[in-house]
C-alpha cells in the first residue's frame, strides 16, 4: 500500500477571506501580524532608527496595521 | 524494430548502471571510514588503495579499553534506549486519547506538536542550558550534566514524530474493537493494554526503533548539556577531532563503532525509515 | 460517551514533557533575549536593555553573513536533492530485479548518525590520504583542499548534504509517483501530450503536495545544520561554511554572552519560522485545491 498526503493541521480551517491572499482565522491574523511587527521592527531598527526617528514609531505604525489586519484580513 | 530493441537494451544497461554508481557512491565514504579504521597511521599515508590488506586491531581495541570511552557508550545506549522507550510510551498514551475521544482543541495540540520539532536546536541551546544549569535544580543536583537530563530533552524531537507517527497507526485500528470489548465489560485501561498495544505493535516497534535511533544520533545537545558523566558516544567522536587531531585510525575506529547500533536496526526499519521521516505523511 | 478526563490523563504526560523541554525554553529565550546577562561579568543578574540586544544584531555582520550564507547553502541543497531525487524516483517507479537490494543500500545514509557522516566526508577529503583529493590531483591535477579554499570547503558541504538526504528525497516522491493515478498521464499521452508535457501539466501539478513536504521537511533540516559541518569543516576555512547553528553553537555559546546569544537564537528562530509557515501556508493551499 503506498500512500502519501501532504503533511497540513488536521484542524478543520474554518477561516474567511479577507484581503490577505489565503483564508484565515482569528489566530492566523494574530500571528502574521506579529511576524510582520518583528520583521518591520528589525528593519526599522537597522534603516530608519540611526536617522534618528525612534522604533516606537514602527511599533505604532504595526500596531494600527495589526489591527487592520485582525479586523479586515 | 530491431534499433527499437537495441533502445530498450540500452535503457536497462543505463538503468544498472546509474543504480550500480549510486551504489558504490552511497557505501564508498562508510567503506573508506572503515578501510580508515583498518590502517595504522604510518600505513594511512602510504600510496591510497581501498583494499584492506591487514586489520590493525588496536584502533579499536584502543578506545573499546578505555574506562573514559567505554562510559561514553554505555551514556549513550542508557539515554537512547530510555529516550525510546519514554517517547513510545507517552505516544502510545496520547494517540491513544488522541484518536478515540474527540477532545476540545485537540486538533490544535496535535498540530503543536510538531512545532516543536521544527525548531532549529541551535535556536533552544542557550534556553535549554541556562534552564538546565540555573533553573531545574535542588541543591546541588541539577539536570545539567545527567542522562535524565538528555532522555528528557530528547523528547523535544522524537516525541512530536513519535506522536504524528502513531497517530496514523492508532486511527488504522477501527474504533469497533475498542466497542466490542467494551460491550463485553472491558474497562478503558484493558482496552489499552489488550486490544489496542497488540495491535499497533508493528508500529510501536517502529517508533521505538526510529527513535532510539535519532536518540543515538544526537550531537549536539550531548555536546553542551553535559560535561564528564553523561557523554554520550557522539560526542566522544566529536572529541577525537578536537583533542587528538591526528589520530585518524582511531576516530574512524570511533565512527564504525558509532553507526553500528543504526546498521543493525536499519534491516528492520528500512521500510518505514521514509514514513519515519516524513512524520507518517508518506506510506508506503 | 466517555468521560473526557481519561483522555486528558492520557494526553497530558506528553503535554507536560515538551511544555517543560519545548515551550518553557522559549518563553525563557524572549525573556532573556531583552536583558543583558552574562555571569561573569561584573554584575551577574540581568539587566532590563529592551530592544538594545537586536540592535546590535542587525548590525552583526558576522551574524548576518552566517544567516546568508545559511539560506544559500539550503537552496543549493533543496534544488540539487530535489532534481536529483525526482530523476531517481522516475527510474524507479519500474520494478525490475535487484531493485529491492538497491533501495535498501540506498537508504543507508539516513541512519548514519549526522557526526559521522561529517566523520566519513572529512576522511573522504583529508588531504594526504582522502580518496577525493588523491583522484582530483591524480587525473584532473586539480588541487583539492577544503582547509584552504572556500569555494572546495563549499562544495563538499553541498555533496555531503546530497549524499546523506538525496535518499530521502527520492523515496518520498516515489511514494508520491507510485500513489497518483495512471489514467490521466496515459489518457494525455493517447491525445497526443508529449512526455514533457504531461509532466509539466500532469505529473508536477499532482505531486505538488508530497513535492512541498518534501521541500518543508529538508528546508527545515538543511536551516538548522550543525553537526555535519561542525565536523567536516568546523566551519572555514575561515567562515565560509559558517552556518547559522554553527555561529552559535561555536562563537555565541562559549562567549557566556547570554542576552545576545538568545536574542540571536530568537532571531533564528524567527527566520525559520516564517520559511516555514510560508511553505505550509502553500502546502494548504494546494491541499485544499486538491481536495
Amino acid at each position: 500500500m503506498t500512500e502519501a498526503k501532504p503533511i497540513q493541521a488536521p484542524v478543520e480551517h474554518k477561516g474567511r477571506r479577507g484581503f490577505l491572499p489565503i483564508e484565515t482565522n482569528t489566530f492566523d491574523r494574530v500571528f502574521i501580524s506579529v511576524v510582520i511587527w518583528i520583521g518591520a521592527s528589525l528593519l526599522w531598527m537597522r534603516f530608519i532608527e540611526p536617522l534618528g526617528l525612534s522604533v516606537w514609531i514602527c511599533t505604532v505604525l504595526c500596531i494600527i496595521l495589526g489591527v487592520w489586519i485582525v479586523k479586515k484580513g | 524494430m530491431k534499433t527499437a530493441r537495441w533502445k530498450k537494451a540500452l535503457g536497462w544497461i543505463g538503468l544498472y548502471a546509474l543504480w550500480i554508481f549510486l551504489t558504490l557512491f552511497t557505501v564508498l565514504p562508510i567503506y573508506w571510514m572503515f578501510v580508515v579504521s583498518s590502517r595504522s597511521r604510518v600505513q594511512l599515508f602510504d600510496a591510497p588503495t581501498l583494499l584492506i590488506r591487514s586489520f590493525y586491531v588496536q584502533n579499536y581495541t584502543g578506545p573499546l579499553s578505555d574506562p573514559v570511552f567505554q562510559r561514553y557508550l554505555w551514556n549513550s545506549l542508557y539515554t537512547a534506549v530510555g529516550n525510546a522507550l519514554l517517547v513510545t510510551i507517552l505516544a502510545l498514551f496520547a494517540t491513544y486519547a488522541l484518536s478515540r475521544w474527540r477532545l476540545p482543541g485537540a486538533d490544535n495540540i496535535f498540530f503543536w506538536t510538531i512545532t516543536n520539532r521544527m525548531a532549529p536546536p541551535a535556536a533552544f541551546l542557550l534556553p535549554i542550558f541556562l534552564l538546565y544549569t540555573q533553573v531545574f535544580k535542588i541543591g546541588d543536583w541539577s539536570l545539567f550534566d545527567t542522562q535524565l537530563g538528555l532522555i528528557l530533552l530528547y523528547c523535544v524531537f522524537n516525541l512530536p514524530f513519535a506522536i504524528w507517527l502513531m497517530k496514523g497507526i492508532m486511527d488504522g485500528i477501527p474504533i469497533e474493537l475498542d466497542e466490542a470489548a467494551s460491550v463485553d465489560g472491558a474497562g478503558q485501561w484493558t482496552i489499552l493494554w489488550r486490544v489496542i498495544v497488540p495491535l499497533a505493535a508493528p508500529g510501536l516497534a517502529i517508533t521505538f526503533i526510529l527513535s532510539l535511533i535519532f536518540a543515538w544520533n544526537e550531537y549536539l545537545f550531548a555536546a553542551t548539556l553535559t560535561s564528564v558523566n553523561a557523554r554520550t558516544i557522539t560526542t566522544g567522536l566529536a572529541e577525537f577531532v578536537t583533542v587528538t587531531g591526528t589520530n585518524w585510525g582511531q576516530m574512524a575506529a570511533v565512527a564504525t563503532i558509532s553507526i553500528l547500533p543504526a546498521l543493525v536496526f536499519l534491516i528492520f526499519v528500512q521500510r518505514y525509515i521514509v514514513t519515519g521521516l516524513t512524520f507518517g505523511a508518506v506510506k508506503e | 460517551m466517555r468521560s473526557n478526563r481519561l483522555g486528558w490523563t492520557l494526553l497530558t504526560p506528553s503535554l507536560v514533557v515538551l511544555g517543560i523541554v519545548g515551550f518553557l525554553p522559549f518563553l525563557f529565550v524572549v525573556w532573556v533575549g531583552f536583558h543583558d546577562w552574562n555571569i561573569f561579568a561584573a554584575t551577574r543578574g540581568m539587566i532590563w536593555t529592551g530592544a538594545n540586544n537586536y540592535r546590535r544584531l542587525v548590525f552583526d555582520q558576522e551574524f548576518l553573513d552566517a544567516l546568508w550564507r545559511t539560506l544559500a547553502y539550503t537552496v543549493t541543497v533543496v534544488v540539487i536533492e530535489l532534481s536529483l531525487g525526482f530523476l531517481l524516483a522516475q527510474t524507479l517507479t519500474r520494478q525490475f530485479p535487484g531493485r529491492a537490494f538497491f533501495r535498501t543500500i540506498y537508504v543507508l545514509p539516513l541512519v548514519v548518525a549526522p557526526i559521522a557522516v561529517g566523520a566519513t566526508w572529512r576522511l573522504m577529503v583529508i588531504p594526504g590520504f582522502g580518496p577525493i583529493p588523491y583522484f582530483l590531483e591524480r587525473w584532473f591535477g586539480i588541487e583539492y583542499r577544503i582547509g584552504t579554499y572556500a569555494s572546495h570547503a563549499w562544495a563538499t558541504a553541498v555533496l555531503m548534504d546530497v549524499w546523506h538526504w538525496t535518499p530521502f528525497v527520492t523515496l518520498t516522491l516515489l511514494a508520491g509517483l507510485t500513489a497518483i493515478p495512471k489514467e490521466p498521464l496515459e489518457q494525455a499521452m493517447v491525445d497526443g501530450a508529449n512526455r514533457w508535457q504531461v509532466f509539466r501539466h500532469l505529473t508536477i501539478p499532482m505531486m505538488m503536495p508530497v513535492i512541498l513536504t518534501v521541500v518543508f521537511i529538508r528546508m527545515m533540516d538543511a536551516l538548522r545544520v550543525v553537526d555535519e559541518v561542525y565536523m567536516l569543516t568546523n566551519g572555514g576555512p575561515g567562515t565560509a561554511t559558517t552556518f547559522i547553528g554553527l555561529h552559535i553553537f561555536r562563537v555565541v555559546f562559549p562567549k557566556t554572552d547570554y542576552g545576545y546569544g538568545s536574542a540571536m537564537s530568537l532571531l533564528v528562530l524567527y527566520f525559520t519560522i516564517v520559511l516555514c509557515w510560508l511553505l505550509f501556508v502553500a502546502l494548504s493551499n494546494v491541499g485544499k485545491q486538491k481536495a
